[in-house]
């Protein structure tokens, strides 16, 4: 058993699948809950999805790392990439509230993640940026169903 | 990437039940099978979610298109069978206020006539 994963790759949709089966084996491993391991599963797919699509325009050798750790009573997801700035805790979230016709039909999955984590930090450092999500393993500490749209109102 | 997506029938609706993980990689995939099913003139969806596992925004993304292509053809989506994690990415991006969710494909939808 180990409580850490290191991955560094080159930003592909197909890496979302190989990566996404390390981290089922990292949560059956470490025995961690379905919904959480879910949680990163899930905020990986739209995290690498956001870079491929949109994050490394002009970048010579773009390159993703993907650290999954357990810090106390924490998951913690990081992931430091060497793309085009951008702050995801920045980024306004959609009108979630709007009906069928006037929904938008991207800017989901930034929301989705964001409302799922504990906590979430973004930094810009040396050309990269870092984004870490923590998810708290202890149910009685864990938020989980928080509203985060208040912050970003 | 491509899905596998198994196929049955109602009396008046077309059950499409996708197989383990749809995301960014088969989303595509998807969409093109949903919207040819809709273009050839089907109008009653129903996305059984019981053999579905994970499901990412670009796939919540292919259930819009197709909520949205219905409702102007005064057709109908239903989903159904939602593993409880799924559901809860529903509520937070507020698609079980359009699109209804029920419990197993014969349960009434919400708020439904």
């Amino acid at each position: 058993m180990m409580d850490e994963f290191h991955v560094s790759l080159a930003p592909r949709l197909s890496a979302v699948r190989s990566l996404s089966r390390m981290v089922e084996e990292f949560g059956d491993a470490n025995r961690l809950p379905h919904p959480k391991v879910y949680m990163v599963n899930l905020a990986l797919d739209e995290l690498i999805t956001n870079s491929v699509t949109y994050g490394f325009d002009g970048v010579a050798s773009p390159r993703i790392e993907v650290t999954v750790r357990i810090d106390g009573d924490a998951l913690v997801l990081t992931t430091v990439d060497n793309g085009r700035r951008f702050d995801p805790t920045a980024a306004a979230p959609p009108d979630v509230d709007a009906p069928v016709e006037r929904r938008p039909i991207g800017g989901l999955g930034l929301h989705i993640i964001k409302t799922f984590a504990d906590r979430v930090t973004y930094e810009y450092e040396n050309g990269r940026n870092r984004l870490t999500l923590e998810h708290d393993l202890n149910p009685a500490a864990s938020k989980g169903r928080r509203q985060s749209d208040e912050e970003h109102r | 990437m491509n899905i596998e997506v198994a196929e049955e029938r109602t009396d008046d609706a077309l059950v499409l039940l996708p197989v383990g993980r749809l995301d960014s990689s088969n989303a595509r995939a998807f969409e093109s099978i949903v919207m040819e099913r809709i273009g050839g003139g089907e109008r009653r969806l129903i996305v059984d979610f019981s053999r579905l596992d994970f499901i990412s925004s670009a796939g919540m993304r292919v259930l819009l298109i197709a909520a949205k292509a219905l409702k102007t053809a005064d057709g109908s989506l239903v989903l159904c069978a939602m593993k409880n994690h799924i559901q809860e990415v529903f509520r937070i991006s507020g698609f079980d206020r359009i699109i209804p969710i029920t419990e197993s494909r014969e349960a009434p939808a919400n708020g439904s006539a």
